[in-house]
């Protein structure tokens, strides 16, 4: 399924592959609304609080002027404005304004000249604000109302809730901005476990399937997803359990019914056709056991401790193979350093290598031939042969499992090599292919040297320069 | 083609096959025959356990894989039992750890499946020539014998003088015929604790053991594996 029919249908709903895109994303649509909103309910909050501070400030200018009516001894009241305060309410100001009322609502003192008491409230402009107090007065109840017109509000609260959005309003938006980069900041911190654990899992494959992603670290959330994967790897590990041991028990099913097979054409009369056969077995037991190899080496940790004479090992190796190089007029030499040399490794793994290639070796070598394995000192292992040598498009080819260079031999599957591959990669060492100039191939294993130090030391001079 | 196993001293030799194939132990039996040994057969652990104890056996052919258990669990009880008798593995395990661990329980050699009857019989019989082992005496390669008791070399039957150390080295490179013998070993088994000892020593004693091998008519073959050792196989 491609990505367009997937994005089709989810559709006017942008889909995210990163976190923190998507993150950053919502976190932007949630920035606009609080921008826009945020101001708006400031807004609101600031004019009610103004409101309020108008019918405080009206109220108690309501009490001043009600402490200004004096009670007279007819009964009625006098109504002394302090100079001070008379330009305030004076019409040529316009701003403010009071009545006084009695408790049946007629009207004794207002700061507006009118006939009658018809009006109830001050008649300012549209939009007044106003408050008033109820006083008792000598028995009497008296009513103070005082109105301020909005139209003429203090400049100075205006100015404030009007410079609001120019001066402060804009200050929650970098704030908001701020907090993104906050958040994406937190959120990088939070996945860099998560990183760690992608790194880990880039290592498992076929050959190491004994890795599991790291549970320390990993926050809470993602813990059943890392979890579950690390399950799955579990039985994926199972599977190629299941595998290997298939392969390794199918060729240890194979052994009895060739031993069978080998020992029923022993009993065979001379001839031809005996020989035939037992050279047709021998090369099917031979595959027989190199897959078994094949098995081991797919499940084989190296003890990273482990070290090896490769000296010895080619020796073993050049030992156990001459008989069969002797039987085919071959000859097989063991050259180069004489003393012992310590690498890194298993040494029955090592043996099988080098096996594999001397038997490589005296299969390709002409006849009256010999195949030289000479060990360095520095830990490489040449093996030489006198064959045809290796065209240059084939020299990766060799290395895969059942590949061979003339399909028409039938004496092996092309497995030696592989096995070959398999046990240096498994010993971080390195295998190259040349031609001699003589003709023939060279095959040059190299391996880590155990305790270098130790080595050089007991060395001449002139080697511990070369090796050091 | 029945024949007397070379240095037989007469007394009948038999062997014990503890295989739980019948096919295999069948013709395993008839290979040993063709070559001068008398086997019995048995296919479990118990009847192996049951026919060690009621019969004297030069020597065991154990399979490990058995119906009622591990051949090695009857190996180490041989062995608790500090029983001497010879024990040939022979099994369909070829693994690293199985190889190891065979040797270790105690047997004296070890053959994966499959196997050539040629190695079979040639092993059996280098273990049964190991001191205190019933094939004692004499070493044999084509048409040359030689008996390590009164250290007396034949060739078509005629006895032939070879000198001291050659005839040492001719005797380790016959124990092992067919297989390589590490320069060290020969070295070791011509002068023992001497001290040093010459660096081409063992050249000069193995080309002149050649040398009159060939004068006395020996259709055998002695050859150096460079870097490594020597190996006696037959001339062809």
């Amino acid at each position: 399924m491609s990505q367009g029919e997937f994005r089709a249908g989810a559709f006017a709903r942008p889909t995210f592959k990163s976190l923190i895109s998507r993150i950053v994303f919502m976190h932007i649509v949630a920035v606009a609304v609080v921008a826009i909103f945020l101001p708006l309910v400031l807004f609101w909050l600031l004019n009610s609080e103004v409101d309020q501070l108008h019918r405080d400030a009206m109220r108690a200018q309501a009490e001043v002027l009600a402490e200004r009516i004096v009670p007279q001894a007819d009964g009625t009241f006098a109504f002394n404005l302090p100079d001070s305060l008379r330009g305030l309410y004076s019409d040529a100001y316009g701003r403010y304004q009071y009545d006084i009322r009695d408790g049946e609502g007629r009207l004794l003192f207002s700061s507006v000249r009118r006939t009658g008491a018809a009006a109830a409230v001050p008649r300012l402009s549209e939009t007044i604000s106003g408050a008033g107090v109820t006083r008792i007065i000598d028995g009497q109840t008296v009513r103070i109302q005082v109105a301020e017109d909005l139209a003429h509000r203090d400049v100075i609260i205006d100015d404030i809730i009007s410079n609001f959005f120019r001066r402060v309003g804009w200050i929650t938006i970098p704030i908001l901005l701020i907090l993104l980069a906050t958040d994406i900041i937190i959120f990088r911190r939070a996945l860099a476990p998560l990183w760690k654990a992608s790194e880990e899992a880039s290592n498992i494959g076929p050959a190491r399937t004994d890795i599991r992603l790291p549970t320390e670290q990993i926050p809470r959330e993602i813990m059943p997803l890392v979890t579950a994967v690390n399950q799955a790897f579990d039985r994926l590990e199972d599977g190629f359990r299941v595998q290997r041991q298939f392969t390794a028990d199918a060729a240890h099913q194979l052994r009895t019914p060739l031993a069978i097979l080998r020992t029923r054409i022993e009993t065979l009369g001379d001839g031809a056709a005996r020989q035939a056969l037992h050279a047709d077995i021998e090369a099917m037991s031979r595959i027989v056991i190199q897959l078994l190899e094949i098995a081991e080496l797919d499940t084989l940790v190296i003890d990273p401790g482990e070290t090896a004479d490769l000296r010895a090992v080619c020796a073993e190796v050049v030992g156990s193979i001459a008989p069969f190089a002797i039987a085919q007029h071959k000859d097989i030499a063991l050259k180069g350093t004489d003393a012992p040399v310590t690498i890194h490794g298993n040494a029955v793994m090592l043996q099988r290598a080098i096996f594999n290639l001397a038997e490589n070796a005296i299969k390709f070598t002409a006849k009256d031939t010999s195949v030289d394995v000479v060990v360095d000192d520095d830990g490489a292992v040449r093996v030489r042969d006198c064959g045809p040598g290796i065209a240059e498009t084939e020299r990766e080819l060799i290395f895969q499992r059942f590949w061979r260079a003339d399909r028409r031999r039938s004496d092996g599957a092309g497995l030696g090599l592989s096995i070959v591959r398999g046990v240096t990669d498994d010993h971080n060492a390195t295998v190259a292919v040349e031609n001699l100039p003589g003709g023939g191939a060279q095959f040059t294993l190299r391996f880590r040297l155990a305790d270098k130090a130790a080595i050089a030391s007991s060395l001449p001079a002139h080697s511990q320069v070369r090796t050091g | 083609m029945r024949r007397e196993p070379c240095g037989f001293t007469g007394n009948a030799m038999r062997l014990l096959i503890v295989e739980d194939n019948a096919e295999l132990s069948r013709l395993v039996a008839a290979g040993l025959a063709a070559a001068g040994y008398e086997s019995d057969i048995v296919g479990s652990a118990g009847e192996a356990r049951e026919a060690v104890s009621s019969v004297s056996y030069a020597a065991m052919i154990l399979d490990l894989g058995l119906p009622d258990g591990d051949g090695l669990s009857v190996l180490r009880e041989l062995r608790r039992q500090m029983e001497p008798l010879p024990v040939l593995v022979l099994t369909a395990r070829g693994g690293l750890q199985d190889r190891v661990q065979g040797l270790r329980s105690g047997a004296d050699d070890y053959l994966a499946k499959p196997f050539a009857m040629e190695e079979l019989v040639a092993r059996l019989e280098a273990i049964l020539r190991r001191p205190g082992q019933l094939l004692g005496r004499s070493l044999c390669l084509a048409n040359l014998v030689y008996d390590t008791e009164s250290r007396q070399i034949f060739v078509d039957d005629q006895p032939r003088i070879i000198s001291a150390r050659e005839t040492s080295v001719l005797e380790i490179l016959l124990r092992r015929q067919g297989r390589v013998v590490p320069k060290k070993n020969v070295e070791d088994h011509i002068f023992g604790l001497e001290g040093e000892v010459a660096s081409n020593a063992v050249e000069v004693y193995v080309s002149r053991l050649r040398k009159q091998l060939a004068e006395h008519g020996a259709k055998v073959v002695i050859h150096t594996i460079r870097g490594v050792g020597y190996l006696m196989a037959e001339e062809k």
